[in-house]
C-alpha cells in the first residue's frame, strides 16, 4: 500500500540565525524565532521592531517579547499601543495581553495617559490582572473620566470582571452620563452582572 | 453542595459570555440548562459554595480549569472517524489541493499532533485507504506525534477497545482490525508499520522543526487550552512545519480566531480550515 | 418592518456591551442579527454563511477592523462586496481616509446611537426610507 514510511531524521538544522533586519521576510522571520528563544533575545527584538514593516515578522517579534514577559520586553512594547497603524496596536495589545504580569506595572501610567484612545484600549488589558488591583483601577478611571468612549470601555471589563465595590462609581457614571443611552444601558447591565458578587 | 438552581440567568450569562471570548464556543438559550449543571457540578467537585469564587477560579484557570469545563460540557472522547466531516474534506478537497501544487513523486505528508493513543492518525490512514482514489498512485506519509510517551507506546501497539470502534462499520473492523481477546482489537501489521509515531511538544520550536514540513496538520482540541503566550508559540511552531499551502484542521469547537491570526480561513463544503499562505510575504529585502 | 424581514447584519466587535446595544436596535427593526468579535471569526462568518452588511469596529485582538475588510475585498464575488460600516471610536481624518482605503464603504465615530445606526443600515440595505 501507498502509505509510506520513512525513518524519523531531524531536518538538517536551520542555518546560523541571519540578521533580523535583513534579508528576506522569511529570512528574518526564522532569525527572529531564534532570537527569541535566546535570553538575551529582547534588546534585538526591540530594535528589530522599530524596522519592521511586514505584518509576520511582526508578530513573531511580538510573541518573543511577550514570551520573555520581562519589564523589558513590556516597555518595549507598550509605545506602539499609541502608533495609528490599527494593526500594529492590535499585534501590541494582544502581546501585552500575553504578558499580564509583566505589563502591570505600566497600566495605571496608560490609565491616566492624556490621549483617551490609549486610555481606552488599555482597560481592555484588565481583564486578564488581578481582579482587586483591576477593579480598583478601573474604579480609579471611572469616576475620573469624562470621554464617553473611555467610560465605556471601562465599564464593558467591569461587566466581566466587576465586584461590589464598583457598585457606586457605576451609579455616580449613571448620574454623570445620564444622557448617553449606550452608557446608561452598559451601566445597567454591568451592575446585574456585578450582581451578588 | 451547591444546587444548579442557584446559579442565576446573569451567572450563567457571564460564563457563556467568558467562555465565548476565550475559545470561540458559542451557548445559546438551548445549551442554558447543560452549561447550568456543569456550573454546579464543577463546583460542587472542587467544593466551591459560591459562585463568585467559582467565576474567579474558572476565568483564571487554576489547575486547568477551562479545561475540565469544556471537557465536562463537550464530550472529549477519541474513538476512529471522530469528526468525520474533516476526514472528507480531507479526500475530497484538501488532498487534492496540494498535489495540484507538489512535484511529481513528491510524497504528501500529513501530521496528527497530538495524536494521544493513535486512533487519529490511524483514522486518516484507513480513510484514504478506503476513499481517496488517489491513494493509488500518490505516496503519502503520515505522522503521529505526542508529548506523551505513554500514548505512543500505546499508539505502536495499536490495540483498541470497543468505544473506540463505535462509528465503523463490521466491514472495516474486519479488513484493518484483528481480534485480540475480550473486546479488542489490534490494527494489522502493514496498517500499523506505515504509521509512524514520535514524540512532539507543540511549544517547542526545535522537536518541532525536526519533523519537516508537511501538506495537512490535524491539531485538535489542544491550543484552544493554551495560555496566550504558549498559543501564538504553538501556531508559529505548525505555521513553520506547514509547507506553503499546507493547511491545518482544528477541532470542531475550536478557531483560529482565538489562537492567531497567521493562517488564511478556507472554507470547504465539508469543514472550515486554515491555511499557509502560499506565496510567502513579500520576499522584498528590508533595510 | 417587512423590508427588514431576511436582511442579516453581521456585528464585528470585541466589546460584548456594544454587540448587545446594537443587537437589541437591529432585531427591534425586524433585522437578522450574526456577531463576531474580531477580524478572523468574522471572516470565518462571511465564508460560511451570506449578510447584508457588516458591522465593524476597528480595534480588536488577532485581527484588526481594516485589515478585515481588505481580506474581505480579496475574497470572490459575491463575499468581497460585502458592504461594510465602520464604527470606530477613532475620530481623526486620518482613521477615516484609512478605513477607506481599506474598503470600508461608511464610517460613523462611537457612541452611535441606536436610530441612527438603524437609519444607516436601512440605507445600506438598499431599504426605502
Amino acid at each position: 500500500m501507498p502509505l509510506v514510511r520513512r525513518p524519523h531524521a531531524p531536518a538538517e538544522a536551520p542555518a546560523v540565525p541571519h540578521s533580523l533586519t535583513e534579508g528576506t521576510a522569511e529570512q528574518r522571520w526564522s532569525a527572529v524565532r531564534a532570537a527569541a528563544e535566546r535570553p538575551d533575545g529582547v534588546p534585538r527584538l526591540a530594535a528589530a521592531l522599530a524596522q519592521e514593516s511586514d505584518p509576520r515578522v511582526r508578530e513573531a517579534i511580538f510573541n518573543g517579547l511577550a514570551r520573555a514577559a520581562t519589564a523589558e520586553s513590556a516597555a518595549a512594547v507598550v509605545p506602539y499601543v499609541r502608533s495609528e497603524d490599527a494593526a500594529l496596536r492590535t499585534a501590541a495589545l494582544d502581546a501585552l495581553r500575553a504578558m499580564p504580569a509583566a505589563s502591570g506595572p505600566h497600566l495605571p501610567g496608560l490609565l491616566a495617559d492624556p490621549d483617551p484612545d490609549v486610555r481606552l484600549l488599555s482597560c481592555e488589558l484588565l481583564r486578564n490582572m488581578p481582579e482587586s488591583d483591576a477593579n480598583r483601577l478601573l474604579i480609579g478611571l471611572l469616576d475620573r473620566e469624562t470621554e464617553k468612549n473611555v467610560a465605556a470601555a471601562a465599564i464593558e471589563v467591569l461587566a466581566e470582571i466587576g465586584r461590589s465595590e464598583a457598585l457606586p462609581v457605576l451609579a455616580r457614571a449613571a448620574q454623570r452620563f445620564a444622557d448617553d443611552p449606550f452608557l446608561a444601558f452598559s451601566i445597567k447591565l454591568a451592575a446585574d452582572r456585578i450582581g451578588r458578587s | 453542595m451547591t444546587d444548579f438552581a442557584t446559579v442565576t440567568p446573569e451567572e450563567y450569562s457571564k460564563v457563556c459570555d467568558f467562555l465565548y471570548r476565550r475559545t470561540g464556543m458559542l451557548f445559546t438559550e438551548a445549551k442554558r440548562y447543560y452549561v447550568q449543571r456543569r456550573v454546579s457540578e464543577r463546583m460542587a467537585f472542587l467544593k466551591i459554595a459560591s459562585f463568585p469564587t467559582y467565576y474567579a477560579y474558572l476565568r483564571s484557570d487554576v489547575d486547568r480549569e477551562i479545561e475540565q469545563f469544556i471537557n465536562a460540557l463537550t464530550v472529549n472522547e477519541t474513538y476512529f472517524y471522530r469528526e468525520e466531516h474533516q476526514l472528507r474534506c480531507l479526500s475530497s478537497d484538501l488532498l487534492n489541493e496540494r498535489v495540484r501544487s507538489k512535484a511529481r513523486g513528491a510524497a504528501l505528508r500529513i501530521w496528527s499532533v497530538p495524536c494521544a493513543t493513535g486512533e487519529e492518525p490511524y483514522s486518516i490512514a484507513m480513510w484514504l485507504l478506503e476513499n481517496w482514489p488517489e491513494v493509488d498512485v500518490q505516496d503519502v506519509e503520515i505522522v503521529g506525534s505526542d508529548i506523551d510517551t505513554a500514548c505512543l507506546t500505546a499508539a505502536r501497539e495499536g490495540e483498541f477497545g470497543q468505544r473506540a470502534l463505535m462509528r465503523l462499520s463490521p466491514g472495516l473492523i474486519g479488513k484493518y482490525f484483528v481480534p485480540t481477546g475480550e473486546s479488542r482489537w489490534r490494527i494489522v501489521e502493514d496498517l500499523r508499520g506505515s504509521v509512524q509515531f514520535t514524540s512532539a511538544n507543540l511549544t517547542d520550536g526545535a522537536q518541532m522543526r525536526a519533523h519537516g514540513r508537511f501538506d495537512v496538520v490535524f491539531c485538535r482540541n489542544v491550543l484552544i487550552y493554551f495560555d496566550d503566550a504558549s498559543r501564538r508559540l504553538a501556531a508559529e511552531n505548525l505555521f513553520e512545519c506547514l509547507v506553503p499551502g499546507g493547511f491545518i484542521c482544528l477541532g470542531h469547537t475550536e478557531s483560529m480566531s482565538r489562537i492567531s491570526p497567521l493562517f488564511e480561513v478556507r472554507r470547504f463544503a465539508d469543514a472550515i480550515v486554515y491555511q499557509r499562505p502560499s506565496e510567502g510575504p513579500s520576499e522584498g529585502t528590508h533595510g | 418592518m417587512a423590508e427588514t424581514a431576511g436582511k442579516r447584519i453581521l456585528i464585528v466587535d470585541d466589546a460584548n456591551l456594544v454587540r448587545r446595544f446594537y443587537r437589541e436596535a437591529l432585531e427591534r427593526a425586524g433585522f437578522e442579527v450574526d456577531e463576531a468579535l474580531n477580524g478572523v471569526e468574522a471572516l470565518e462568518k462571511v465564508l460560511a454563511a451570506s449578510y447584508d452588511l457588516a458591522l465593524v469596529d476597528v480595534n480588536m485582538p488577532q485581527m484588526d477592523g481594516l485589515t478585515f475588510i481588505r481580506a474581505l475585498r480579496r475574497e470572490a464575488p459575491p463575499i468581497s462586496s460585502l458592504p461594510c460600516i465602520v464604527i470606530s471610536t477613532e475620530a481623526h481624518d486620518h482613521d477615516k481616509a484609512a478605513a477607506r482605503t481599506a474598503g470600508a464603504n461608511f464610517y460613523l465615530v462611537k457612541p452611535v446611537g441606536q436610530d441612527l445606526l438603524v437609519e444607516h443600515v436601512a440605507i445600506m440595505c438598499g431599504l426605502p426610507a
